[in-house]
């Protein structure tokens, strides 16, 4: 059982999660142990069930310390499906969490929900602005498993997270793909899911960077041009992604430019591809700006990205002519893996109490 | 709907053109200077970048539209 503060009322206990470094900086909702109860049930599952190990603090995130995490970030309970999942994603080997958590690099946690739970957890946007305020659920369930990071892992600034300035989606950073109008699968179908599954995709990664494009219809090197600025984007030579390589990276597109690379031809696999040819680079390039990360490449170029796959690919966002890149840390074990994971909707029981017709 | 607003109280017959997308925002704006009723024409989103037939094909269906605009200003 999680231990119980004590404070006289919510403005005490408000004050007291501040002292104690347990919160984000901004208020939170007090998790009394009504409401921390009433989020664990919802979830359907055992309080002290473990989801794992959150590093550097090596703290165990059970059930209803995730609840705990989604009460103060202000989350409904309809949320915390999406929440567990999105635990679960770092706390995999592959994710590298102590070591994300500890960085100098300015990395956070990117939760990008796809399939019909983004409309029943939620819903998290996928539309203007939807890496920005207003939108409550985008805000409180990225908010919910930095809190996580936070109480559970150990993740104190100058402590234990050394990010030289961190980035403001370490507050809160998800969104959801916007399935209905992307002239592409839905990036969970291509990453092996069925889709009707819903699945949360976390990958550590830097602030997103907009990338100008103006589209010209009558330009018959309109996509070709398109890919080029995005993959400048991805990987110029102040990136980690070009500079340690090997790592992740996210393309967020834009529907005006998820359209020019459709009508194209291409298909995710195939903008997937020429991403991660167009960010093949002179070997000099990398000798000119780091020599020392030079001296392993053998040969006159060298890959960022080893996989095509490397690259998340989503269509988000208003039309109009920014997409987004995100690269990414590109180290620790597995050098900055994306990881999915199911959420599981099966499991959540209604609340009672939460009927309008009982106080 | 901003240089819309701002010729028309010069006293320059005006409508602004603003993109489906954009709609919402313009009555926002067109509230918010206190000019509601602005004359304003919608234009299918996107616009830009899709191509001169296009254009000359939405500035075809569109110029009768914007020229009663004007008339009735």
């Amino acid at each position: 059982m999680t231990e119980m503060l004590q404070a006289s009322d919510e403005a005490a206990a408000l004050e007291a999660l501040h002292d104690a470094g347990m919160t984000d900086g901004l208020p939170v909702v007090i998790p009394t142990g009504e409401r921390v109860s009433r989020m664990v049930l919802a979830s359907g599952q055992d309080a002290d069930m473990s989801l794992g190990v959150m590093g550097p603090a090596g703290g165990v995130a059970t059930v209803e310390k995730v609840a705990v995490a989604a009460v103060m970030a202000g989350c409904l309970p309809d949320y915390l499906p999406v929440v567990l999942a999105a635990v679960k994603a770092v706390i995999a080997d592959e994710f590298d969490l102590a070591q994300m958590q500890s960085t100098t690099h300015c990395t956070a946690p990117l939760i990008i929900v796809n399939g019909p739970g983004r409309l029943t957890c939620g819903p998290v946007a996928s539309g203007f602005g939807a890496l920005g305020p207003g939108h409550r659920a985008n805000a409180s369930i990225g908010r919910a498993l930095r809190l996580c990071m936070i109480n559970i892992g150990g993740a104190k600034p100058g402590e234990s997270d050394m990010a030289l300035l961190g980035h403001p989606g370490k507050f809160t950073y998800c969104l959801a793909e916007d399935e209905e109008h992307s002239p592409f699968a839905p990036m969970h179908q291509d990453l092996g899911y069925a889709p009707d599954d819903t699945v949360v995709t976390v990958i550590g990664a830097e602030a997103p960077h907009s990338v100008i494009y103006s589209g010209d219809a009558d330009d018959p090197k309109d996509a070709d041009k398109l890919l080029e600025v995005l993959a400048i984007g991805l990987a110029n030579m102040g990136t980690n992604n070009a500079v340690l390589t090997g790592g992740g990276a996210v393309v967020v597109l834009n529907p005006e430019h998820a359209k020019i690379l459709a009508d194209a031809g291409l298909d995710r696999g195939g903008i997937l591809q020429r991403l991660w040819e167009l960010t093949h680079h002179p070997k000099e390039r990398l000798a000119y700006f780091a020599a020392g990360f030079a001296e392993r490449i053998k040969g006159d170029t060298y890959r960022c990205f080893s996989s095509p796959k490397d690259i998340l690919l989503l269509m988000a966002g208003g039309s109009g002519l920014y997409s987004m890149v995100m690269p990414s840390w590109c180290a620790g074990a597995h050098q900055n893996r994306y990881v999915s994971e199911m959420v599981e909707l099966d499991l959540y029981c209604e609340i009672p109490g939460l009927d309008a017709a009982q106080p | 709907m901003r240089d819309g607003i701002n010729t028309a109280r010069l006293g320059i017959p005006s409508v602004a053109l603003v993109t489906e997308d954009f709609w919402p925002q313009g009555n926002f704006t067109a509230e918010s200077l206190g000019m509601p009723e602005v004359p304003r024409v919608k234009l299918p989103h996107p616009l830009a970048g899709t191509g001169q037939s296009h254009l000359k094909e939405v500035a075809k269906r569109l110029a009768p539209q914007i020229i009663e605009q004007l008339k009735n200003d």
